[in-house]
This record gives C-alpha cells, structure tokens and sequence, in this order.
C-alpha cells in the first residue's frame, strides 16, 4: 500500500508538470525554492555553532517548520490528490496499512526532503560528539515525521471543511495573516534589523515556553546529549516518539471516521436579509445592492480590502519603526490604497465569471452600462471611503502627527477615484478570464493573461500617481495657510476631483463596454468561480 | 455572402402570432480557429412552438445557441428574434427573450430570493414588482423552503429552476434553454416541465437544446438535429422521428460512435 500511494503522489506530480508549460515552471520554481530552503536553513543552523542562543535559535526554526507544515497542506489541500481521504473512500481499504501509506506519501517529494536536509544543519550548528550526531540524526527524523503526522491530522480532520464551500473561504482567509507576515519580514524586520533593535540576543531565553514544545524537545535533545547528557536526551526523544503516536493514532481514528462520514458541503447558510437593497435607485441601486452583499459575503472582496490596509500600512513601515517622519510617506501609503481599490477590482467582468452574463442580458445600452458600473463604485466607495481615511488617520498616529490624517484622508479622496476610474476603464477594455488553481485560494488570471494583471497593478500606480500630482502641489504650496481653512478646502477639492475621475472612468468605460459586450460574455464565460 | 436577408421588424413590441416564425436563423457560420463549430444553420421556430435542438456533444447546439442569444458573435449570417435583428438591435432583442445557460450562471453568494429580485431590477422591474414576482417564481419553482440559503449552497436541479426563474421573470417572449435539465432530479425536471408547457400555452416560444431524447421527444412539437455544425433535419416532431423513436432516428442521422465492445469478454463474470 505504502508504495502504491508514494507512486501514485508521484504519478500526479509527474502529470502535473506535464498539463501545461505554466505547471512545469511551477514545478521547476517550486523544486528550486525547496533547494533553496533546505540549503539556507542547513547553513543558518550550521552558523549558529558556538553561539549562545543556538538551542534557542533551533527551536524557534524547528517551530517555524512545524507551523509551515500546519499551514501549507490547507493551501495545498486540492494540488494534493492524496491529501484528502475521500478520493480513496471508494477502494477496499484497511485504514492502518492505509495510514502508512499516506504517511509515506506525504514524505515523498522534494519539500519533505527538503526539509530533512535542511534541518540536518543541526549536526554541524548544534551537536557535538558522535552520540551528539547520532541523536541529532534521530531528532530531526522524528521531527519531520511529527510535521507530518500533525498536517495529516489536521487535514484528515478538516477534509470534509476543507472540500466545502465554507473551508475554501476559511483556506482563503489565511492568505491575509500570511501576507501580513511576509509584508512584516519584507519591509520591517530589515529596517529594524538595520537600526540594531534586533540581534542574536533578542532570542535569548526565547524558548523558555517553546522547550516543552515537540520541536523543541527535539532541539534540546540534541544540546542534551552534546553536553553528554544522554538519559535526559533519550528521555525528551521518548517524549517526543510518544507525542508522534498520540497523532498518528488520533489521525488513524479521524481517518476511520472521515472514510465513513457525510460532505460537509450539505450544511448550508441563510442570510438574514430578504430583499436587496437600495429598492429605489433602479438599475444603479440593483448593481449597488449586489457588490455591497459581495463585500460581505464573498471572502474574495473582504481579502481585498484587508490586503490593501496592510499594503497601505507597509509602504508607511519606514515612517511607523524608523525615523522618516514626512508627510510624503503617508500621502504615498494614501496613492498606494486607491491603486489598489482599483486594481483588486478592476477586471470585474473576468471576477464575476458566468454570472455576468445574468447582466449582460438585461444591461445592454449605454446608458445602461453607465448604472452598472457606477453602482460598483458606489458599494465600493461605501467601504473604501472610511476604511481608507481611518488607515490613513492610524498611520498618522502611529507616527505621531496626527494632522498627517487630514493630508492623506484627502490624497485618498482622489486616488480613489481615479482608482475606480482605471479600474472601470480596465474592466471594460482589458478584461480577461480567471482561473482557479489547487493550492491557491485566491482566483489568478487565467494562463496567458499574466501580462494583463501586471498590467493593472502598473495602469492603476501609475495613474492614481499622476492624477495625484495636483493634489500634493495643492498640498506642498499650502502649508502655512491655517489649517481651520486649509484642511476643508482641500477635503472638499480632493473629494470633487475624485468624484469627477470616478464620473469620467464610467462614461469612457461605458462606451467602450457598450461596444464589446459579446466578447466581454466570452470572457466572463470562459472565468472560473 | 449574398443570401437573402428577412425583413426586420422596426418596433419592439412587435410579437408574431401563433404560427408566424419566432425565431428566424439563416446562413449561421462560427469558427474557431481553423475549426467550424456552425457551418452554415438555416433555421425556423414558429412562435408559440416548444422547440428542441438535439444533437452529439460538440455539434455546435450551445454555440449557436449562444450567437441565437447575443452571447457570441458570428462570423456570419442572421437572427431574427420575434422579427428583431439580434445582432443589429441586440437591445431589443434582450429585452424580449430569457436565457437559461448551460451551466447555472448565477450570483453564488446571494440568496435564492436576492438572485430573482436582482435579475428583475436589472430589467428595470420596478421593486414592488420585481419582490412580488420573485416571491411567486419562487414558490412555482418549489424554492420557497431554500429562497433565504446561499445559491452556492444549491443542488444542481435548485441552481437549473433559479436560473430559469431568472430568465422568465421579465415574461419574455422567447426562452432559449441550454440543456435545461441536465444534472436534475426527477422531481425538479418534472417542475421546470410543466413550467415550460404552461409558458408555451400562452403563446410565447421556447427552444432548448437538450440530450435526452425523451424528453425532446414528450414535451416538444418541432425538432431539429444539429450534427458537425448543420442542422441534418428538422420539422414536427412527428417529421422528423419517420414512425420511429426519436432516439433511433437521431442515431440514424447521425451515426453510431463507438465500435462494438470487443475485447471486453471478463466483463460481466464475477470472478474480477
């Protein structure tokens, strides 16, 4: 059974790169990544020989490994043929020589050998003596396979979740904690790095909790029976197999019960409303009504909005930890959020998908199309409007001048619209179809339209930038009028300025809809939802 | 192409009385490619008719049924819907047909109730009465249990009877359905049924494309058979099945596609 699995992960990884050439960069990129990654964290453990804090520094890094393992298998619970236990319930199986088999799976491939190698680094970084590598070796196979037992537990028990609408939406969520993640270690550790308020000692002591965690009792293993204190080592290593079994029997038991156990995806949700909103706008109100439930209730919209507070917050990140304290930075953090208000939802027609066409149908004029997308601007502006003042006023007050707040609330105004003006414009111009790719829990441009999202992203920067330009003059040549005077006048500029970009991007995005309505069904029908 | 074109209607409000051609195509041609997916269908429904278009996978049923209904654009030829142009007043032509695709095409994330509601109001139905004609589809269509779930939450047969809820609830005058009851249940296909006759007995028109014979075969009174991109027949129901089932007769036309099951002698015996 072990080897029929393993050949069969095998067989679907090898299928896969052979589906389309995007997959098989995918797969050269990934395979490249994981060499990179084994090859870093081998050196990085490697260095910490002789440091102080190297039992600390190993356990946090054995944590983080484990915490990946947790994480990924939800992202990659669809890429993963063997990951969920229902593509097996049909076959005659027993659920232990089953479970070593998928275990067996799930060690297969370059990321679990990734990770042995690369943790293997606690050889040279932590252990010392034959004994001391010897229980290394044992400790860092223990350690993947507790990585493994646990993603398997979790995904076992979460399969019937994971296969359900509400699971997806959950997977989805995690993207906003994970970017958050990667936008703190991108644009704040390096400079708070570089300004000395992180070092090897701020880990000191680091792991007085996480000792008693499995990866933990792995790494001190290792510095035990290196100091020659080979009982206590044995000991944590014991500890550490037995926590290992408690899983493994506890994923068996969830395995037994996940072959045998109805799909979620029969429970369903009611909503509490019963009619649409926005009755009396016609048309325009229709559309309005439906993209402000969308932002409610589709985990694709809510993304978005988080992404672009954590987007508007990072580019402030220099002003927030460090000692650039200008204006300019928050009036970049305002451009940057109706860049990205227009760009996560331009393509709207490519986003809907086939429901578009409901649209298409009864939308047809110019006149029309003008409701259309000015109801999508309305909801959006509903949200956008307040999220992105009260960012541009936490940022203000993060770096403590909270006059700044009033600077950026009006850059927001007008950056706003001309946001949603490009992203109407590119809506109805540049639309092209999306795809939904396993391991992904957000829908990306369909293969061969990568260009037209790059595009967006570069249309929409570049031109909230340049249609910002009057605004910060305004801004720069004003600064000793009294701000009782100044800061209304130029809300009320910024605010008339966005509104007439946003009327501009309809009427031209109209326009040209009304011509291409046959081809944007195409698209809208060639979308995945 | 040089072929003859029909005379267009100029109103909107024109409809044609039963028996007068509802739907009109003529010369049709789509390629993809270097691939012909409709090589040139000439086509005619009589208003009041429940017409099915039949045929193999791939023959071109929902691409012309997409060009029919504004969706693609042909390369050429012409439809005349309720003797409107659809591609030279695609307005106005939307205005008086549904369309009930292939695969559901709604907004997952509203309600069953929101969904009809929406697709009225986008058709300028004032609110009062696109409430009050979205509460009595629902209750037709038997959704009046699910209208407050999620239509992500749908079966396949509660997405097919709310897309069709949302293609009547302007009251066209013509219905194009794209395989209607594919992936429905007994008792739903029966509901979308009696709904179709009903809508057709006040005289308004309906042409679906559908692969069950039986069905094309109980409830339609005008068939066509689409095969490699032509229609290779079309007529009365009665036309076109020549004394024999419509299943025997589609075969006929277009031809068995698989050779005999040879070399499957193991099975069938027990002993795997």
């Amino acid at each position: 059974m072990a080897r029929l699995l393993v050949q069969l992960k095998l067989r679907l990884l090898r299928n896969a790169t052979r589906s389309s050439t995007a997959a098989k960069i995918s797969f050269v990129l990934s395979t490249t990544v994981a060499c990179l990654v084994a090859a870093g964290a081998f050196v990085v453990l490697a260095l910490l020989r002789g440091t102080a804090t190297a039992v600390d520094l190993t356990t946090v890094i054995f944590t983080v490994f484990a915490f990946g393992w947790l994480i990924l298998p939800i992202f990659a619970f669809g890429l993963d043929g063997t990951l969920d236990p229902a593509n097996l319930q049909l076959y005659p199986l027993r659920t232990r020589p089953l479970a070593v088999g998928l275990l067996a799976a799930s060690a297969s491939g370059a990321w679990p050998v990734a990770n042995v190698i690369g943790l293997l680094g606690v050889t040279v970084g932590l252990a010392s003596g034959a004994l001391g590598i010897l229980i290394a070796v044992i400790a860092v196979v223990l350690e993947v396979l507790f990585c493994i037992t646990l993603a398997r537990l979790v995904t076992t028990g979460m399969a019937g979740l994971l296969r359900s609408r509400r699971g997806q939406d959950l997977a989805a969520f995690l993207i906003i904690p994970i970017f958050a993640l990667y936008e703190f270690f991108a644009q704040v550790v390096p400079k708070v790095a570089a300004e000395g308020k992180i070092t090897a000692a701020s880990f000191d002591g680091f792991d007085a909790w996480m000792r008693w965690l499995p990866p933990g009792m792995a790494a001190h293993a290792i510095q035990d029976a290196s100091h020659g204190h080979a009982g206590t080592a044995l000991l944590r290593l014991v500890l550490l197999a037995a926590v290992i079994v408690v899983l493994g029997w506890l994923w068996i038991r969830s395995l037994s019960r996940a072959l045998v156990t109805a799909d979620t995806t029969t429970q369903s949700t009611r909503a509490r409303r019963g009619a649409l909103p926005f009755g009396r706008y016609g048309q325009r109100g229709a559309v309005a009504a439906r993209y402000w439930i969308y932002q409610r209730r589709d985990p694709t919209s809510l993304i978005y909005w988080a992404l672009t507070a954590v987007i508007m917050a990072a580019v402030s990140a220099s002003s927030i930890v460090g000692h650039q304290k200008h204006p300019g930075v928050l009036l970049a953090s305002a451009i940057f959020g109706g860049a990205f208000v227009g760009y996560f939802h331009a393509n709207a027609v490519g986003l809907s998908g086939p429901p578009f066409i409901v649209e298409a149908e009864a939308l047809t004029s110019r006149k029309e199309l003008r409701a259309y997308f000015s109801g999508q601007d309305i909801a959006l502006c509903v949200i956008a409007v307040p999220l992105l003042t009260a960012i541009s006023f936490a940022l203000a007050a993060a770096v403590g001048r909270l006059e700044f707040g009033w600077l950026g609330t009006a850059v927001d105004l007008a950056a706003l619209g001309a946001g949603l003006a490009m992203s109407n414009i590119f809506t109805a111009v540049l639309a092209y179809p999306m795809a939904k790719r396993a391991g992904s829990p957000l829908r990306q441009a369909a293969t061969g339209y990568n260009a037209y999202g790059i595009g967006g992203v570069l249309g929409c920067l570049g031109t909230v930038a340049i249609t910002a330009i009057p605004l910060l003059f305004a801004i720069e040549l004003t600064p000793s009028a009294p701000a009782s005077i100044r800061m209304p006048v130029l809300l009320a500029c910024a605010a008339g300025y966005g509104i007439a970009l946003a009327w501009a991007g309809v009427r031209i995005a109209a326009v040209a809809a009304e011509q291409r309505l046959p081809e944007l069904c195409q698209v809208a029908m060639r979308s995945e939802v | 192409m040089g072929m003859p074109r029909y005379q267009v209607a100029k109103r909107a409000d024109h409809k044609p009385r039963p028996g007068e051609p509802a739907i009109v195509v003529r010369g049709l041609h789509k390629k993809f490619g270097e691939k012909e997916a409709v090589a040139g269908i000439d086509l005619k429904i009589a208003a009041g008719s429940l017409a099915g278009l039949v045929g193999p996978n791939g023959a071109g049923k929902t691409t012309s049924l997409s060009m029919m209904t504004g969706l693609l654009r042909p390369d050429s030829g012409q439809i005349l819907v309720d003797g409107l142009d659809v591609w030279e007043d695609p307005r106005a032509v939307k205005a008086i047909i549904g369309v009930v695709p292939d695969e559901a095409r709604l907004f997952d994330r509203l309600t069953g109730m929101e969904m009809l509601e929406y697709a009225a109001r986008l058709r300028g139905l004032p609110v009062d009465e696109a409430r009050s004609r979205a509460a009595q589809l629902v209750d037709v269509l038997d959704l009046t249990a699910d209208a407050g779930r999620l239509v992500a939450d749908y079966s396949t047969g509660m997405r097919k009877k709310a897309t069709l809820g949302c293609a009547l609830i302007h009251n066209p005058s013509v219905l194009f359905l794209d395989e209607p009851l594919e992936g429905v249940d007994p008792i739903s296909a029966d509901v979308i049924r009696r709904l179709l006759t009903r809508y057709v007995g006040s005289g308004s028109t309906v042409l679906f494309s559908s692969h069950v014979m039986e069905l094309v075969e109980q409830v339609c009174d005008h068939v066509s058979i689409i095969d490699k991109g032509l229609i290779v027949a079309s007529g009365t129901t009665d036309q076109v099945r020549g004394g024999k089932t419509l299943q025997q007769a589609f075969i006929d036309l277009v031809g068995p596609r698989s050779s005999d099951e040879e070399g499957l002698s193991w099975l069938g015996s027990s002993s795997s």
